[in-house]
């Protein structure tokens, strides 16, 4: 049993076969009792087989959305009929709820280092984030669509509030990790107070923080997704409540996977840009 | 020669939660004439660092005062250059852009590529800053590397490039060749003595190697504990030392070094000015 062990040095071909494994026993154990369901009923919508999740899915992909569908008519290309779908609208709209929930963190993570560099900004903010902090951002959503109404700002509103105290705090710890060394050596080199935040304590942390943010995007489409179920007329969540309803499992589950492949991509294009930005961060 | 740095009835204190306070530092004076390489000596836990902090201006003493160049500092600035243990670079920063970090910043701030003089001003800190580097026994192949891809001595040589750039009247060294294995501390001992030589720069060099004290220090400070050791350190011992280089009589070198070691541990202070 060697290869259980702490020394165990799996080759190539093993470490390939183990880190796809789970990924094929769960797409073969899906379809093996799809098929066993539909063998026994035939009309089970609770586990489509693969045909029906595919004409699904091409439904939603390739077809014009409901409204398009007399404005267009549907387009000839490939391209132009994802552009007209239902899909492809929903990306849209919840793409770019997502892009602005994103990129309002970006003024949380300069609290967060300002919290860590001015003791006297720390001092103000630092209790009270703490405490917000605790508090369950959906539990806020009730509060947020009465005072927000039920439009765009209160849905981006729960996102920032979910995820902002996380990044806030996350910077404030990464920027006090900075060694004290580094902060007195730029005073020494005659940098100001300003110079030693941003070119110093920010440029260190910078390849961390968006790491955090990485780690944090599942959690920005939780609340994403959560605004978008109870009060919305687009976006990929809003379908999937809808179709929850007549039991679209066939474009459910692809609408699912679509979600994961989009968020995946995300991911792994901020990795990929973090390493490029950042060589002497990932080499260390 | 005038006083670079003088330190008057320094005593320092650090609060102990519900016990009496801690001293560290107990009434401490000294005078370091500019130009003067002072090494400090002393046993872990004796102060030397904290002395090297009150210099710096990155603490206060609870009573007493320490003036620097005549003023006293409220922060660190660039009249002290700075070469600790480690953490001495940027790791995001190539070796070249460590060196003329502080350069540039002193002259166009935190925002400097937005200032029209700023690639000509680069150019010449960049050749400024190859020269530094090339002597202390860098290259250009090295100035483009990051400072995790050099060995630890070669990071300790962009380190004192990187202060002495600055053209710091007063050096401070805080266990600077500590970390480094005994080959690569010989050769930046060496160095170091060749850039004071050169520079006439005021060195307050703090180090637990007796021997480093001996060969580098025209004159020793050793910092021991008073009595049980509850009431912080003092001047066990202030001593200007002849010129003694590495190679100089090892007699002479072994004597130096009972002399000093012996003051580490005395109860008494003697002082041999």
């Amino acid at each position: 049993m060697s290869f259980l062990r702490i020394h165990a040095q799996p080759g190539r071909t093993a470490v390939w076969t183990l880190s796809w494994f789970l990924f094929a026993a769960g797409i073969v154990v899906y379809f093996y009792v799809a098929e066993q369901r539909h063998r026994e009923n035939p009309d089970d919508r609770v586990m489509p087989t693969i045909s029906q999740m595919v004409r699904g899915f091409s439904d939603a992909a390739l077809k014009p959305a409901e409204e398009e569908e007399t404005q267009t008519g549907g387009g000839s290309s490939i391209v132009a009929r994802f552009r007209a779908s239902m899909l492809w609208k929903d990306t849209l709209a919840s793409g770019r709820r997502f892009v602005i929930s994103v990129a309002l963190l970006f003024p949380a993570v300069l609290l967060g280092l300002h919290m860590a560099m001015f003791p006297v900004i720390g001092a103000f903010f630092l209790r009270f984030i703490l405490f917000f902090d605790k508090i369950v951002a959906l539990s806020l959503l009730p509060i947020l669509f009465i005072a927000f109404g039920i439009d765009e700002l209160s849905k981006i509103m729960l996102i920032v509030i979910g995820v902002a105290p996380t990044i806030i705090l996350d910077t404030f710890n990464l920027s006090k990790s900075v060694p004290r060394e580094q902060v007195v050596k730029g005073f020494t080199l005659g940098a100001s107070d300003f110079s030693i935040t941003y070119r110093i304590v920010f440029k260190q942390i910078w390849p961390r923080v968006l790491n955090s943010i990485r780690l944090n995007l599942k959690a920005v489409m939780l609340f994403l997704f959560a605004g978008e179920m109870i009060a919305s007329t687009d976006g990929l969540a809003y379908r999937i409540a809808l179709l929850r309803r007549h039991m679209g499992m066939d474009i459910i589950i692809p609408y699912v996977l679509w979600v994961a492949l989009l968020l995946f991509l995300v991911d792994f294009g901020m990795n990929k840009l973090n390493h490029k930005l950042h060589p002497w961060f990932e080499e260390r | 020669m005038h006083a670079a740095i003088q330190i008057d009835r320094v005593h320092v204190d650090y609060p102990v939660a519900g016990q009496t306070a801690r001293s560290v530092l107990n009434g401490i004076s000294l005078q370091i004439e500019s130009g003067e390489f002072v090494a400090v000596v002393g046993e872990t836990g004796c102060g030397k660092s904290t002395l090297l902090r009150l210099i710096l201006g990155e603490e206060k003493p609870t009573r007493g005062r320490v003036l620097v160049n005549s003023f006293e500092r409220s922060q660190p600035d660039r009249h002290c250059g700075y070469v600790p243990q480690k953490y001495s670079l940027f790791p995001d920063k190539t070796v070249l852009d460590n060196v003329t970090f502080g350069p540039e910043v002193s002259e166009f701030g935190a925002w400097s590529v937005l200032r029209r003089v700023y690639s000509k001003r680069m150019r010449g800190f960049r050749e400024e800053a190859l020269r530094y580097l090339r002597h202390t026994g860098l290259d250009e192949s090295d100035a483009r590397k990051y400072p995790h891809q050099l060995s630890g001595g070669m990071q300790q040589r962009v380190a004192i490039a990187q202060a002495l750039m600055m053209k710091p009247p007063i050096l401070l060294m805080d266990e600077a060749f500590s970390a480094l294995d005994p080959g690569t501390r010989t050769g930046m001992q060496r160095l170091i003595k060749t850039l004071w030589r050169e520079s006439g720069t005021t060195i307050v060099f703090v180090t637990h190697n007796t021997r480093e004290a001996v060969c580098l220090g025209t004159r020793i400070i050793a910092l021991a504990k008073d009595g049980d050791g509850n009431r912080g350190s003092s001047v066990a011992l202030d001593l200007a030392v002849p010129h003694l280089d590495f190679d100089s009589d090892e007699g002479d070198i072994a004597g130096l070094i009972r002399t000093v070691e012996s003051a580490t541990v005395r109860e008494r202070p003697l002082v041999y000015n």
